[in-house]
């Protein structure tokens, strides 16, 4: 059988496609199907003639074997040191017999790379800061799970992810029309104890344009709230857009370089209609990587930048905290021992160390804040990067990789841990459903909230 | 005559063979570099990307310069100890130099000759370590080919070779001059095989740590003060 019905080389692209897929509950047909799909050689190879450069082309050619990638990945610790799981392994026996047949491969092999891709690697980029050469697999991991999506063997939810960014701009079925209104809800809701809390929709020309995770609208609006609260007490002239608001990329996730390419230029519209003059994203690791790293490229900006600067999260809070916008009560400050994860899209593939370092100097008494060990840009990968944590056919791969993190943490002797990344967060809340520390974990917004003194004029009028 | 043609016309050719060889391949990698592929800005940020590249050599040329050599101490060790000897001993010893000042009036400067002998014991014993590397570890033995030992073994052949011509090792079968002939023959037939084969990472090494040091440079470490800590 050529193609599937749901499991196909046609990205979805209509709301009927993707409730189709959607209704094949778990992707029980979707991967039977997938058995079944044909690898489509002619494609493979133009994909690698017109992609596969020569850094690419030079990294395989020239690993020399040495295996020093093996104990930088946290699947290989994770697995009691499984050779199978070294990096250089893991990415010859994919791509590189991919490169070496030129394309010439077979559905049995498509589907191992698409298991060692999405269940073996999460493109955190870890064992390149360890190549003596500088060979960086989580690149090209990247690179093959795009030749795996172009051939139809992506997992099931992120057929569905780059599907509702195709269709939804987002990657969750949440309409502008659903956003603007969860605004205005979550405007309302503070009235009573933030009076004049405005979440301002399409203003232009702001200081500061926020773009955000479609999980908050949906899941957990009141980290819009939240994110609105903050603006408020720091007095920042700020909007959201009511398209061009979601951050994130499952595409990326995916491998679905034409979807990564639309969800950019969908903020960039934003931007350009706005005319704010920074953005900012919420706390979410992949989002920043999505937009502001990697986005500039995919949309073919040739200063490898976005059109205006864009913050990450941590670079606001720690912009405010230093110019007094918000202030820490002394009193409040975190006196018990307490951690921090170091997302590796914006830390070790964008260099926020110091910046979060700096936010941890206001927020916790001397003395308290511990690092992890490695820690910074060669900190471990939480376990649930680069897509992993929502793919329910690898759920027991991901939970077997969490063991490393988890290790980090306890040695660390915290129960408090700062996460300020979705992904990160998410990983280490299943961590502790797995493995029951008795550890805390939060985001840097409720932190703030908690910790900052409110300006008088802020704060609700007593009734008379 | 065998002589004269071996260290004449033979070792021309192997050195025309390994500089033209290995200027394509370098030619070839920085051409092949798209900044839309690679995503990295190379123009855009040409400054922040040469700085980054040069931080990115540097750190791993030196011994225990970066982060991953600390992490590996014994392997840094005979690492460092075999390379040193492959480049610094061909390049300056004395025998070599003798060659120089012969054919060209040049005067080469020179190593002392107990160093070159303790430099290429220091590559034989590299090269022997490596092999047993290769074998004991499983997560180097799983990524080990035979090509790989081939390599060792190519490249090792004229450091034992010229270290037995030095201190005359009895010829087998008889053949005059036996050892300074495959001491020859086997150092021309690497510098031929370099440009095509991994060796080529004596110029390649500098390209892709470079292009890294870029990447990080221009664009996922030029937040961070004082750029990437290899």
């Amino acid at each position: 059988m050529p193609e599937g019905i749901l499991c196909n080389k046609t990205p979805v692209n209509t709301k009927e496609q993707l409730d189709a897929v959607l209704a094949d509950k778990g992707g029980k047909k979707y991967y039977e199907e997938m058995k079944h799909l044909d690898v489509d050689v002619e494609k493979l190879q133009k994909s690698l003639q017109a992609g596969f450069k020569s850094r690419m082309r030079t990294w395989l050619e020239m690993c020399a074997h040495c295996g020093l990638c093996a104990d930088t990945c946290f699947f290989y610790l994770a697995n009691r040191k499984d050779p199978t799981q070294v990096p250089s392994y893991k990415i010859l026996s994919t791509l590189g017999k991919i490169v070496k047949n030129n394309g010439k491969v077979d559905n049995a092999h498509m589907r191992y790379c698409m298991d060692v891709a999405w269940s073996k690697c999460t493109c955190c980029s870890r064992c390149g800061s360890f190549c003596p050469y500088g060979i960086d697999m989580g690149i090209m991991f990247g690179y093959l799970r795009g030749l795996c999506f172009s051939q139809g063997f992506v997992p099931w939810e992120l057929k569905i992810g780059s599907g509702m960014h195709r269709i939804f701009h987002a990657q969750m079925d949440v309409t502008s029309e659903d956003w603007v209104e969860t605004c205005e809800w979550m405007a309302d809701e503070q009235q009573d104890e933030w009076p004049g809390l405005e979440i301002p929709v399409d203003k232009a020309g702001a200081d500061l344009m926020y773009t955000l995770n479609a999980r908050e609208p949906k899941h957990y609006p009141e980290d819009i709230a939240e994110a609105a609260i903050l603006f408020h007490i720091a007095g920042e002239n700020w909007t959201v857009p009511s398209e061009g608001w979601e951050q994130t990329s499952l595409t990326m996730f995916a491998g679905d370089w034409e979807g990564c390419k639309a969800q950019v230029q969908n903020v960039y519209a934003a931007i350009d209609r706005l005319k704010p003059k920074r953005v900012m994203g919420t706390e979410c690791g992949h989002a920043h990587r999505a937009t502001v790293i990697e986005g500039p490229y995919w949309v073919g900006r040739k200063d490898g930048r976005p059109p205006v600067p864009y913050l990450h999260y941590t670079e606001w809070v720690a912009e405010a905290l230093r110019t007094g916008k918000i202030k820490i009560d002394p009193a409040k400050k975190i006196k018990v021992p307490v951690t921090l994860q170091d997302s590796c899209n914006y830390i070790r593939n964008y260099g926020l160390k110091d910046v979060t370092r700096e936010i941890m100097s206001y927020l916790v008494e001397p003395g308290y804040f511990v690092e992890m060990t490695p820690s910074k840009e060669h900190n471990f990968c939480c376990g649930g990067g680069g897509g992993i944590n929502g793919l329910g056919i690898y759920r027991p791969q991901r939970n077997m990789g969490l063991k490393v993190k988890r290790d980090q943490i306890l040695a660390t002797g915290c129960k408090l841990i700062v996460s300020p990344c979705h992904n990160c967060w998410d990983a280490i809340r299943d961590l502790e459903e797995v493995f029951e520390l008795g550890i805390k974990q939060t985001f840097l917004k409720p932190l703030l909230i908690k910790m900052a003194i409110i300006p008088e004029h802020l704060k609700p009028k007593e009734e008379e | 005559m065998f002589y004269q043609f071996i260290t004449g016309p033979l070792l021309w050719l192997s050195f025309g063979i390994f500089f033209i060889g290995l200027t394509v391949r370098v030619v070839n990698y920085i051409r092949g570099l798209d900044w839309q592929a690679d995503r990295v800005a190379y123009r855009a940020h040409l400054s922040l990307g040469i700085k980054g590249a040069l931080q990115s050599i540097i750190h791993w040329l030196v011994p225990f310069g970066s982060v991953g050599w600390r992490a590996k101490p014994l392997y840094t060790i005979i690492f460092f100890v075999f390379h040193i000897g492959l480049v610094v001993t061909p390049l300056f010893l004395q025998g070599h130099a003798v060659l120089l000042k012969e054919r060209w009036g040049l005067n080469w400067p020179t190593i002392p000759m107990p160093l070159a002998d303790l430099l290429t014991i220091g590559v034989i014993v590299g090269t022997v370590c490596l092999a047993i590397r290769r074998l004991a570890l499983p997560e180097v033995r799983i990524v080990t080919t035979a090509y790989d030992y081939f390599l060792l073994l190519l490249t090792v052949t004229p450091f034992a070779t010229g270290f037995l011509s030095v201190y005359q090792a009895p010829n087998p079968g008889d053949i005059a001059n036996f050892w300074i002939y495959a001491h020859i023959l086997s150092g021309e037939l690497l510098l031929v095989a370099i440009p095509f084969t991994k060796l080529f990472h004596i110029v390649g090494y500098f390209l892709s740590r470079g292009q890294l040091g870029m990447d990080f440079g221009i664009k996922r470490g030029y937040k961070a003060k004082g750029g990437f800590a290899w």
